[in-house]
């Protein structure tokens, strides 16, 4: 292995997250490139984390833009402010200059605001740029981003073009709600983060919820890799196991049976069709895979754990 | 392409033949993506065969969907991931060699591109991949394992359909809103006082889609597939409305509403007295038209007939319905699952009757059909 890439995954280590090769590798590429980094998976299995680890690694700003439906341009790049330049205009009411004069003077950099985008190529020190969600904006605004992403530089029609003082990291994260244009993916660097398998969700876990014994922790990412099997509308992710351990320490429980995953359940389905099915068809047959489970000897894997599934008729 | 043929010590050759193997394949790479994968490789430990073939997968692979194929394509030409050997033809010869990366593999594949011109083209074709192969295979010919992956496939397809609808179709929530910028502009000449507020037009643009769907029994084998994808279809369109018919027509839109597919079968099965029937599209389409038209029907909506056209109805009663069905909306499409049989011919006379009201008349008796449908569904 490079020796970089056995540091960034032991620095994302240090900063509590589970980093495996693919990450590890894929955000050294991207920063070693200079090409953006677009991270796709389920929800719930980290994408995000990816980015503002990142930035906590190099020891720079985490710059955010959220995409919505109907994000535009005005949103994520600049916009300019109101309030301001009406204030101006009425206190140069008196003044002789010319209308023209104090247009062009109400759009100067002072009275602009730095949006996402803007903010992160004016930076002097070049920030982490997360672009969380883009399957959520719509194509235009992809098309868009497209462009800031290429040339690293924007044009304000009233000021001129400005131009990145630095480039910043680029991480998008997708859910892949839709599909995103070729154009973006190959202007990207590609990670897709899978939910986690046994090993690496039992060090998740004992990394994110401090005072957690390692046999109950082993249980809950057991029972976890069981859930998974099913399928239902939202399947838990790893901020859900993180919660449910946590739960589990707060109610001083050790060992996983009936009642506590009942009295639980709601941290991990949160929806009540799920919650529903989960009661009415899958409760049970995980309980007896846990039961299986308990029997194997230690420590389990995944191989042990996909047998199970197999063999409760887990896998739907 | 064989790997022997083209394989040399030179590190930047073997890649541009890799990535030149991935693009016959169907992955959207080229020299640009090669000059960027012999950057990556630049930067790693190419004698760490895992590491090696993460980092051209992270720059060459750019979708999970194409993970498949590249982890074949690699297998075929590296060998394998795991394997702990060095990769043959992966020595770096010289530091001078990486690094003017970008300019060697463009002089690549430049060359590359010569050589096939005078050899033959069938490299640089799609080659064989198990994926393509099922994707025209006609659905009537298919053995059960591969109806599983086709399952599958047939889910996403409509899920990529779908999101090139809702590109269009997407409803916006406030079309008015306040453009800012203008209205200061505007109100420096008036010192400064807001007179007007100036406003942002969005475009409201929502198409409604109505599927119809004949399940009589000459169907039976297709609608299984239809059904999934009008299911999926459904799922992923905020605005359509599904019937199935065959001698009668019935609204199935809250019964495939169903979060879990096989629920939602039963559930229409339950409420469609006719499954496999026989057919009266004519009769059927004309109590569309006089139960649903008025609701359904105008100059957004796109309109999709599923069926063979085999009508035991009265002919002009299909073509009266048709001409108003196409009359009434934007658009209307029928999808035959027969038109991919080699040497059919839309002779039966219900299609043919049919025919002249139909503004897309197109196959879907394959993946690959259906997957050309999304081109249809757009309005202008």
């Amino acid at each position: 292995m490079h020796a970089e890439i056995a540091r960034i995954q032991s620095m994302l280590g240090g900063e509590g997250y589970v980093a495996d090769r693919e990450i590890a590798t894929a955000v050294y590429l991207s920063r070693s490139l200079r090409k953006p980094l677009l991270i796709e998976g389920a929800a719930g299995v980290g994408k995000t984390e990816v980015a503002k680890v990142m930035a906590r690694a190099l020891g720079t700003d985490l710059i955010r833009l959220q995409c919505y439906e109907g994000l535009d341009a005005t949103t994520a790049l600049y916009e300019w402010n109101y309030q301001k330049q009406l204030l101006h205009i009425r206190l140069t009411e008196a003044s002789d200059r010319t209308v023209e004069q104090r247009e062009q003077e109400i759009f100067s950099e002072g009275f602009l605001l730095k949006r996402p985008l803007l903010e992160a190529i004016t930076r002097e020190s070049a920030p982490v740029l997360l672009v969380d969600e883009i399957d959520r904006a719509d194509s235009e605004f992809e098309a868009f981003l497209l462009e800031v992403l290429s040339d690293f530089q924007v044009t304000i029609p009233e000021i001129g073009t400005i131009r990145a003082v630095t480039t910043p990291y680029v991480v998008l994260t997708s859910n892949r709600t839709r599909e995103l244009g070729d154009a973006l993916r190959r202007r990207c660097l590609y990670l897709w983060i899978d939910y986690p398998a046994f090993e690496k969700e039992l060090q998740i876990v004992l990394s994110k919820v401090p005072g957690i014994n390692a046999d109950l922790a082993a249980q809950v990412a057991g029972f976890m890799q069981l859930v998974r099997q099913a399928r239902l509308e939202k399947t838990p992710g790893i901020a859900e196991t993180i919660d449910w351990g946590a739960a589990l320490l707060a109610l001083h429980r050790d060992h996983l049976d009936r009642d506590v995953l009942e009295e639980t359940l709601g941290v991990l389905f949160k929806s009540q069709e799920d919650a529903r099915v989960v009661r009415t068809q899958w409760l049970d047959l995980w309980l007896r895979g846990l039961e299986r489970l308990r029997a194997e000897p230690r420590p389990w894997s995944q191989a042990v754990l996909e047998r199970i599934a197999v063999e409760g008729a887990l896998r739907r | 392409m064989s790997p022997a043929r083209t394989r040399s010590g030179n590190l930047a050759a073997n890649l541009v033949a890799f990535v030149r193997l991935l693009r016959g394949r169907g992955l959207p790479v080229g020299p640009r993506e090669a000059a960027d994968a012999l950057r990556a490789l630049a930067a790693v430990d190419l004698l760490d065969r895992r590491e090696v073939y993460l980092t051209l997968r992270a720059v060459l692979a750019n979708a999970r969907e194409h993970f498949l194929l590249f982890d074949q394509a690699f297998r075929e030409f590296w060998g394998a991931p795991e394997d702990e050997a060095a990769f043959p033809g992966m020595e770096p010869d010289g530091p001078a060699e990486v690094l003017e990366d970008a300019e060697q593999v463009v002089r690549e594949w430049l060359a590359a591109a010569e050589d096939r011109e005078s050899e033959d083209d069938s490299a640089e074709s799609p080659g064989y991949s198990p994926v393509d192969v099922l994707t025209r295979k006609d659905f009537s010919a298919l053995t059960a394992d591969e109806l599983d992956a086709i399952t599958a496939l047939v889910g996403q397809i409509a899920r990529r359909v779908a999101t090139r609808l809702s590109r269009r179709m997407r409803a916006v929530r406030r079309s008015h809103l306040l453009d800012m910028r203008r209205t200061v502009r505007h109100s420096l000449r008036r010192g400064g006082e807001i007179m007007e507020l100036l406003r942002r037009r969005r475009r409201l643009q929502k198409t409604q889609v109505v599927l119809l769907c004949d399940v009589s029994g000459s169907m039976d084998l297709y609608s299984r597939f239809l059904v999934q994808f009008v299911f999926a279809l459904q799922h992923a369109v905020s605005r359509v409305e599904t019937f199935v018919f065959s001698t009668s027509l019935t609204r199935v839109t809250d019964a495939l509403s169903d979060v879990e597919l096989r629920r939602a079968l039963d559930r229409v099965a339950r409420t469609v007295p006719n499954w496999s029937g026989g057919t009266k599209i004519g009769v059927s389409l004309r109590q569309f038209l006089e139960a649903h038209g008025r609701r359904l029907l105008g100059d957004r909506t796109v309109v999709i007939i599923i069926s063979d056209g085999w009508d035991t109805g009265d002919v002009d009663v299909l073509e009266g319905a048709m001409r108003e069905l196409n009359r009434r909306s934007a658009r209307v499409i029928w999808l035959n699952p027969l038109l991919g049989s080699v040497g059919y011919e839309p002779l039966c006379q219900g299609m043919r009757a049919a025919l002249p009201h139909v503004d897309v008349f197109a196959s879907a008796h394959n993946l690959d059909s259906l997957r050309r449908l999304g081109r249809h569904l757009a309005l202008r």
